[in-house]
């Protein structure tokens, strides 16, 4: 799978200052799938934009963006709901968990479209991140830190070919980060799939292919 | 998916639906009722009905001034007899033949005062008469006229007349034993026949001699001008249907209004049950905009968690699911309930109906069930319609 932007924009950057980015300026860029990506930039210069083109819920740019050769605005909602059941996966930087369920239940409400692991992996992965005493807690209750680990463990609770990964550890300290980028790694690989992570520049990662400033 | 309608159903409004629900409910236990009524009384009205002969109605036109004044004769023309005969509530229609000469009647008995009347007769088929009398044949070498009076004459005479002038009453059977002298002139000659009173009918009120006599007599001394008749009997097989008295009424003809009761009582039936399906249909539209506005409600209280879904991949079918099954529950409720209702109510129609003897149905008429799952399957699918619609909109 392979995401290509032509001069692609969104409409309210526009009006600012775009110079020396390497997305926004770029003739033609390409995000091909088996590679890890990271998109810097501080806040404000477009980060959660360029992932949401990528997920359909963002449909206000200029130039074209076209997803393995098709133009993605040819897309309908049958075709983003395909694409974000079993090929794109997201981790919100909103979050986007329901507070009255419980952790468990917010990832089981993403895991049941497909289901795609079972009820041990869940457990598992929740343990990597040392996440499990919390599982049964409700998300409304949990920290933000903690929120963001449950949010990034319902992304990998679905296949995919790209994780779209939006500022994911900005709560947690290094030791969490790290854990967490290493789960993604491993998730990513094991799928073979692509990863675009967004950050503002805290906490170096190691292992990425492509570093683009934005 | 448990958790999703774990998630949307969190936002409904207990009050609204309960309203909603509530509303609809009324609504269809009133339209229902009102036609299982409605059909009961049509039922008890037609069984009625079988008991007794098909209705003979005997019209006329209303007499005016210009018919008064000798201008014009209020008889019925071919046409309008042709038109009669058209109408669905009439089954057969006979216009009745006068006679086209003078008639006068005498007795020549000794046991009797002296009487002499001028008299008109009139004819129709035998098979439109309530009398069956074995006298009822004219026969031309026998010379004897078969009569037949109507019941109130013979009452107006013996309780009113007779009484009044100090006469005796008289009997049916000596009435029919009075040989009376019957003379028929016209065309320069006349001829005396002996007359009988063979009957007395409760149906017709005119003087009645057979078809085939009046036919043969205007043949033989008719010299009047050739009039439209002045009267039309007509059989019809449902003197209820209600068209009867409003055909009548717009053409202005006149009949015994005692005998389209049930016609009468069958348009005020129609009105009451109008009213009825006119104040179900207002409630129902009512309950049906709560309805509609309770759910679009649930969903605008839920939009963040509706775009919150379609982010993780849920399509605006999928969301809508829980809004939909949650109507359609409610609806089979109301379904469901409306019947039972409905049908308690009948069963207590039943008894006190029974009470007066009319027989009424006790279950609930076939129709019941096609009207409520008609009206059901129409507000459930705009319901769903609006569903889609709102879901769809906060998708992308």
């Amino acid at each position: 799978m392979i995401f290509r932007f032509e001069k692609m924009i969104p409409l309210p950057l526009l009006e600012q200052d775009t110079e020396g980015s390497e997305v926004w300026e770029a003739e033609s860029l390409l995000l091909e799938q088996g590679k890890a990506y990271v998109v810097e930039a501080a806040s404000g210069r477009g980060k959660t934009s360029l992932l949401s083109v990528m997920y359909g819920i963002r449909k206000d740019y200029r130039g074209e963006v076209f997803l393995d050769n098709r133009n993605i605005n040819s897309f309908g909602w049958k075709d983003w709901s395909v694409l974000r059941k079993t090929k794109l996966s997201f981790i919100f930087q909103g979050l986007e968990l329901f507070d009255d369920l419980t952790a468990q239940e917010n990832i089981q409400l993403k895991n049941r479209i497909t289901d795609h692991v079972t009820r041990q992996r869940i457990v598992e992965l929740a343990q990597a991140m040392d996440m499990e005493p919390y599982l049964h807690r409700k998300a409304g209750i949990l920290s933000f830190g903690q929120q963001q680990r449950v949010a990034i463990i319902r992304a990998l609770v679905q296949p995919f070919d790209f994780l779209l990964a939006d500022e994911c550890f900005s709560h947690m300290d290094k030791e969490n980060t790290l854990k967490a980028y290493h789960l993604i790694r491993q998730e990513c690989d094991d799928r073979k799939a692509g990863l675009v992570l967004t950050s503002l520049n805290e906490t170096a990662l190691p292992d990425i292919d492509v570093k683009l400033n934005l | 998916m448990k958790l999703l309608y774990q998630i949307l159903w969190k936002d409904h409004s207990r009050t609204h639906l309960l309203f909603a629900f509530l509303g609809t409910l009324a609504g269809f236990v009133l339209l229902l009722s009102g036609i299982q009524f409605y059909i009961d009384i049509k039922s008890v009205l037609s069984e009625n009905r079988d008991l007794l002969d098909p209705e003979y109605i005997v019209i006329n036109k209303q007499v005016n001034l210009g018919q008064t004044l000798g201008l014009s004769r209020a008889g019925f023309s071919q046409e309008e007899i042709e038109e009669i005969s058209q109408q669905d509530f009439a089954d057969q229609v006979a216009p009745f033949l006068s006679n086209e000469f003078p008639v006068s009647g005498y007795t020549e008995n000794e046991r009797f005062p002296d009487f002499y009347t001028e008299l008109f007769f009139e004819a129709i088929p035998d098979e439109f008469i309530d009398v069956k009398s074995e006298q009822w044949v004219w026969d031309e070498e026998e010379g004897k006229i078969p009569v037949i009076i109507p019941q109130d004459y013979l009452n107006l005479y013996n309780f009113g007349f007779a009484p009044s002038q100090g006469l005796p009453q008289i009997p049916k059977g000596v009435l029919s034993m009075i040989n009376f002298r019957i003379r028929l002139q016209g065309r320069g000659m006349y001829d005396d026949y002996d007359g009988q009173i063979v009957g007395f009918s409760n149906r017709i009120h005119s003087i009645l001699v057979p078809l085939d006599f009046l036919t043969w007599a205007n043949e033989k001394y008719g010299y009047f001008e050739k009039s439209n008749p002045s009267q039309l009997i007509v059989v019809s097989k449902d003197p209820t249907d209600p068209s009867i008295i409003r055909f009548l009424e717009e053409k202005g003809y006149d009949t015994i209004r005692e005998k389209l009761k049930s016609s009468r009582m069958n348009i005020i039936l129609k009105l009451i049950i109008s009213f009825l399906v006119v104040v179900a249909a207002i409630i129902i539209g009512l309950a049906f905009l709560v309805f509609l506005l309770s759910l679009q409600l649930m969903i605008s209280r839920s939009s963040d968690k509706i775009r919150r879904l379609n982010k993780l991949g849920f399509h605006f079918r999928e969301i809508s699911k829980p809004y939909v099954l949650l109507l359609l529950a409610l609806m089979a409720a109301v379904t469901a309930f409306s019947l039972i209702i409905t049908s308690l109510l009948a069963g207590k129609f039943h008894t006190m109906a029974q009470e007066w003897s009319l027989n009424t149905s006790p279950s609930l008429h076939g129709l019941l069930f096609g009207v409520a799952l008609g009206l059901i399957a129409l507000i459930s699918m705009a319901n769903i319609t609006a569903i889609l619609i709102s879901t769809k909109k906060l998708c992308k």
